[in-house]
């Protein structure tokens, strides 16, 4: 027991012990960390911990790490790879990176790699090895594939060429490595490519054809071009439109354009263009620069070709003909350029205006013009006065009436009567209208004041102020159409191209044209002029004579048509008004229109248009009864006419006498002979049936018949009962035949159109017809012509 | 329940065998000397860790034991004074300790500063009797209570550090 309690004690001691004993000084980790971020922060150390916390490391060793990284890695590694091995923060990392590149030279930081010079030695052995094989190497190539930038690999390498790197730098790009010989076999290929080209070569087609290097080939080329190994030159400098051009091209080039222009005198721009000259007139007037070369727009041409224009076109000037410059102009020569050129010349020898250009290359003098004209005189003259005879109507303006009034009243008229017509004339200008007839005549032309609205100065004597307005639009009566015109120069002018001919016509329509209305209106005047006094009073007196002839039968006409039916006197009616009465109104109205100086030669061939036109300018109180004549024309019965023309005669001055007895009975006895003569001349069977009946009836009735016709069966009507009857039948037997004929006649027209077959029978008959006719005539004419006799003895 | 470095710092507590009380004079002997081999292996333990925070002694017979225990709180290291009597039903009882400087200043507490245990350490201590002795008591009684209490004490202001020179002695 004591000993258990002695054993407490001294457990007890033991414990005391214990508790007492000293603790063993051991710091957590978390104490140490704290102690050690402690001690950082003050800068009493100088430690990095790693990334997992777990270590610490100084700054030394991460370089001596760093270090043995690098050269464990073959001298390259990146900064992020060192991260990772060394475990340490990245800035640490660089930093101590950057400073090793800084301290070491033979260290470099690039792109966030360390990169030694050892490596460097074995990339340029490397590069040295592909360069050998290959003759050339791209920086940008090994920049791909050693991922470093182009900039450090060509100073590192180009510190290595010629030692580690048996090669060259090209000079001007600096991008590729050669080797001499890579360099010499291009070389030599390049010497031996261009010094073949004998024209114009792109550099970039070359390169794409024949593999060149391009910084290569460029340096080579200059270098060949300027040491005279080659000869050409390089244009457009270093780009993809660079060209060589071999001086053996320039050469021929130049030599062509030198001959060409030698023996043509001029140059084409398109030739040059096509002989690959970019820039043609650019390029002539540099190689030209003493040559005086007229440039054209698309050519230019020598002094000499010009010196020949000029000289044709002088010639042509001074010997007053004309020339064509066509076949001295080079041929390729537009149409504008010739103008140019044969301008050019012509300002030149100072012939622009005695000259003129036709046709673009032919040149005319003007006095072959003129000459030209001057063809034309004899024939504008003739022309001129057959116009006038025709038809002066048409011809006589307005201008051309005063004129000839002043003219005639100066020439006919007293003074007193000349200030009359003068005072008129003044009228007729204000008042617009012609009103007045010819001056001769001035008993029948009433003056009258008329009045006109607004015009003060319609009948004062003083002022003489045509106005513009009531000048009518002058009508130019043509002399030759263009293509007379050509005609005739085609005979006078010989040997001149047909265009030519046709141009100058062209330019002489104009002035023959004028010339022509000043012949005309010449010509005119002298025509109407000329009268005298004592040829009009001659004149008067045969129309005289005449129209009461003419009155005189249409009486007697009127009268034969009393014997036949309502119906065929209107027929016989408007065919006497047709012929008789027409001519009788023409004589008369060209009996005024004289007065107008508008006659024509033959009043029968005044139309009815004319006719109105001619009235149209008589004075109102001639117009008035020659209107309602005129108008009577159309009209149906004689009677009318025979008052009108009474009427129209008085005012035109004439007297109609009514024919007595004898004078009837010379006109019946005229009659009868101007209508057998005409039968027996007559062979057609219808005239002759026409003429037997007239002539049956007027020998039977003692009246003058006119009639058309178709008028001849009635005709024959009248005669029956007044003839023998075997006269009669005869008649009606050759009439009944004439009408079968006639009938067939027409049948036979139509059926031309349509068969010529089937008509045989009618052939047939129609021969019959003609053979019964042709038996027939004789004894029909003898009708007329035996009774003649007869009547003639009783007579 | 203790943490995982108490629970493995007990599982180095050599357990005791002598079932035996103060009363027990036959046996009290016996069971006092595994008292304090117990705790002189916890405390060498402690020391080996540098985790030594009480010291400890008993009266002859090893029935009341006395002492301080402290608590390192923000590098200031806060002790108190600690006591407390072996019941007479040990070690089928666990002896109650008393802080008694924290009297009155927390909850988990019974008057006379005898430190609120029940919860989870007399479960823990009725299981494992009478193979639990007094370094067991320290290990999981007092220990994780100063770990919990403590701190809480401090930063309501109930907990003053006086003594620095002390503390900075035990540095």
């Amino acid at each position: 027991m004591a000993a258990d309690w002695e054993e407490i004690r001294r457990l007890a001691a033991d414990f005391q012990r214990a508790q007492f004993a000293d603790t063993v000084q051991r710091l957590s980790e978390r104490n140490c960390i704290e102690i050690i971020a402690k001690l950082v922060q003050d800068k009493k150390l100088d430690v990095v911990h790693t990334l997992d916390g777990k270590e610490y490391i100084t700054p030394s060793q991460i370089s001596r790490e760093i270090r043995d990284e690098l050269y464990v890695h073959g001298g390259r590694i990146n900064i992020v790879d060192l991260q990772q091995i060394l475990n340490v923060d990245w800035v640490h990392v660089e930093n101590r990176a950057s400073d090793i590149a800084k301290s070491d030279k033979g260290v470099q930081l690039v792109l966030g790699q360390l990169i030694d010079d050892t490596y460097l030695n074995r990339l340029a052995e490397e590069v040295n090895d592909k360069l050998q094989e290959a003759g050339m190497i791209s920086i940008a190539e090994l920049c791909k594939s050693y991922d470093l930038p182009g900039d450090f690999l060509t100073e590192e390498l180009s510190k290595r060429l010629g030692t580690l790197i048996q090669g060259e730098m090209d000079q001007y790009s600096r991008g590729v490595i050669f080797t001499p010989a890579f360099v010499a076999r291009h070389k030599a290929r390049i010497r031996g490519l261009f010094s073949a080209i004998t024209r114009p070569t792109h550099v970039s087609s070359m390169i794409g054809t024949f593999g060149f290097q391009e910084h290569l080939l460029y340096s080579i080329l200059e270098e060949l071009v300027n040491t005279g190994r080659l000869k050409g030159s390089v244009v457009g400098g270093r780009q993809d439109k660079a060209v060589y051009i071999p001086d053996i091209y320039s050469k021929t080039q130049n030599a062509w354009v030198d001959s060409f222009l030698q023996q043509n005198g001029y140059l084409e721009f398109d030739a040059l263009a096509r002989l690959g000259i970019p820039d043609p007139s650019g390029y002539i007037k540099k190689r030209y620069k003493s040559n005086k070369l007229l440039f054209l727009r698309a050519a230019c041409v020598g002094q000499g070709l010009v010196d020949q224009v000029e000289a044709s076109v002088e010639e042509a000037v001074n010997s007053s003909t004309w020339t064509d410059l066509q076949p001295i102009l080079p041929s390729c020569l537009s149409e504008e350029d010739t103008g140019m050129l044969i301008n050019q010349a012509m300002r030149n020898t100072n012939v622009q205006s005695s000259a003129r250009v036709l046709g673009g290359t032919v040149v005319v003098s003007e006095k072959f013009i003129s000459n030209c004209l001057s063809l034309f005189d004899e024939a504008m003259q003739q022309k001129a006065q057959k116009e006038v005879k025709n038809n002066p109507v048409f011809l006589i303006t307005e201008e051309d009436l005063k004129q000839a009034s002043i003219l005639t009243e100066s020439s006919a008229l007293s003074k007193k009567e000349k200030r009359e017509a003068e005072r008129r004339k003044k009228a007729t200008e204000g008042s617009g209208s012609v009103k007045s007839g010819g001056g001769g005549n001035a008993r029948e032309i009433r003056i009258r004041k008329t009045k006109k609205k607004g015009r003060k100065d319609e009948d004062s004597d003083e002022e003489s102020g045509p106005s513009q307005t009531n000048r009518s639009k002058q009508t130019e009566a043509p002399f030759m159409a263009q293509e007379e015109i050509v005609a005739v120069l085609e005979e006078r002018v010989s040997d001149c191209p047909e265009e030519i001919l046709s141009e100058l016509a062209e330019h002489l329509v104009r002035p023959l044209t004028k010339a022509y209305q000043e012949v005309l209106r010449t010509v005119f005047m002298s025509s109407t002029s000329s009268p005298s006094g004592a040829n009009k009073k001659k004149s008067m007196k045969d129309l005289q004579e005449e129209i009461t002839n003419l009155y005189n039968n249409i009486r007697l006409f009127e009268k034969g048509t009393k014997f036949f039916s309502d119906e065929t006197q209107v027929h016989i009616a408007k065919h006497v008004l047709k012929t008789l009465c027409t001519d009788v109104t023409n004589i008369l109205v060209n009996f005024l229109a004289a007065d107008l100086m508008m006659s024509v030669e033959n009043p029968s061939t005044i139309t009815n248009e004319v006719r109105v036109k001619i009235l149209g300018k008589l004075s109102e109180e001639t117009r008035g009864p020659l209107m309602k004549l005129h108008n009577c024309l159309n009209g149906k019965t004689i009677e009318d006419f025979l008052t009108n023309i009474e009427t129209s005669a008085e005012v035109c001055g004439f007297l109609l006498k009514k024919g007595d007895k004898k004078k009837e009975r010379q006109a019946l006895f005229q009659h009868r002979q101007a209508l057998t003569e005409q039968l027996k001349e007559a062979e057609d069977p219808a005239l002759v049936l026409h003429l037997t009946s007239v002539l049956l009836f007027q020998a039977t009735t003692h009246c003058m018949l006119h009639a058309p016709g178709r008028c001849v069966p009635q005709i024959i009507g009248t005669l029956t009962g007044r003839v023998p009857v075997e006269q009669q039948q005869l008649l009606t037997a050759y009439q009944s035949l004439v009408v079968k004929q006639l009938v067939s006649q027409g049948k036979k027209q139509q059926e031309e159109e349509k068969e010529e077959e089937e008509s045989e029978e009618q052939e047939e008959e129609a021969r019959s017809v003609r053979s019964q006719l042709m038996t027939l005539t004789p004894q029909v004419k003898d009708l007329v012509l035996s009774q003649r006799k007869t009547s003639v003895n009783e007579d | 329940m203790a943490d995982e470095a108490t629970r493995r710092a007990v599982s180095q507590i050599p357990l005791l065998k002598t079932h035996a009380g103060p009363r027990d004079r036959a046996l009290w002997p016996q069971r006092l000397k595994e008292e304090y081999q117990a705790l002189i292996r916890f405390v060498e333990q402690n020391k080996a860790a540098d985790n030594d925070w009480f010291r400890l002694e008993s009266n002859a017979d090893g029935t009341r034991w006395t002492g301080t225990c402290w608590f390192i709180h923000e590098l200031l290291r806060y002790e108190f004074r600690l006591e407390f009597d072996l019941p007479v039903t040990y070690p089928d009882t666990a002896p109650e300790v008393a802080v008694p400087e924290l009297d009155g200043k927390t909850a988990k507490m019974y008057r006379g500063g005898k430190i609120c245990l029940t919860e989870h350490f007399a479960p823990l201590w009725a299981r494992n009797a009478p193979r639990f002795g007094l370094a067991h008591l320290m290990a999981l009684g007092l220990g994780p209570w100063l770990a919990v209490e403590i701190p809480d004490l401090i930063s309501k202001g109930l907990v003053v550090h006086k003594e620095r020179p002390r503390e900075a002695a035990a540095e």
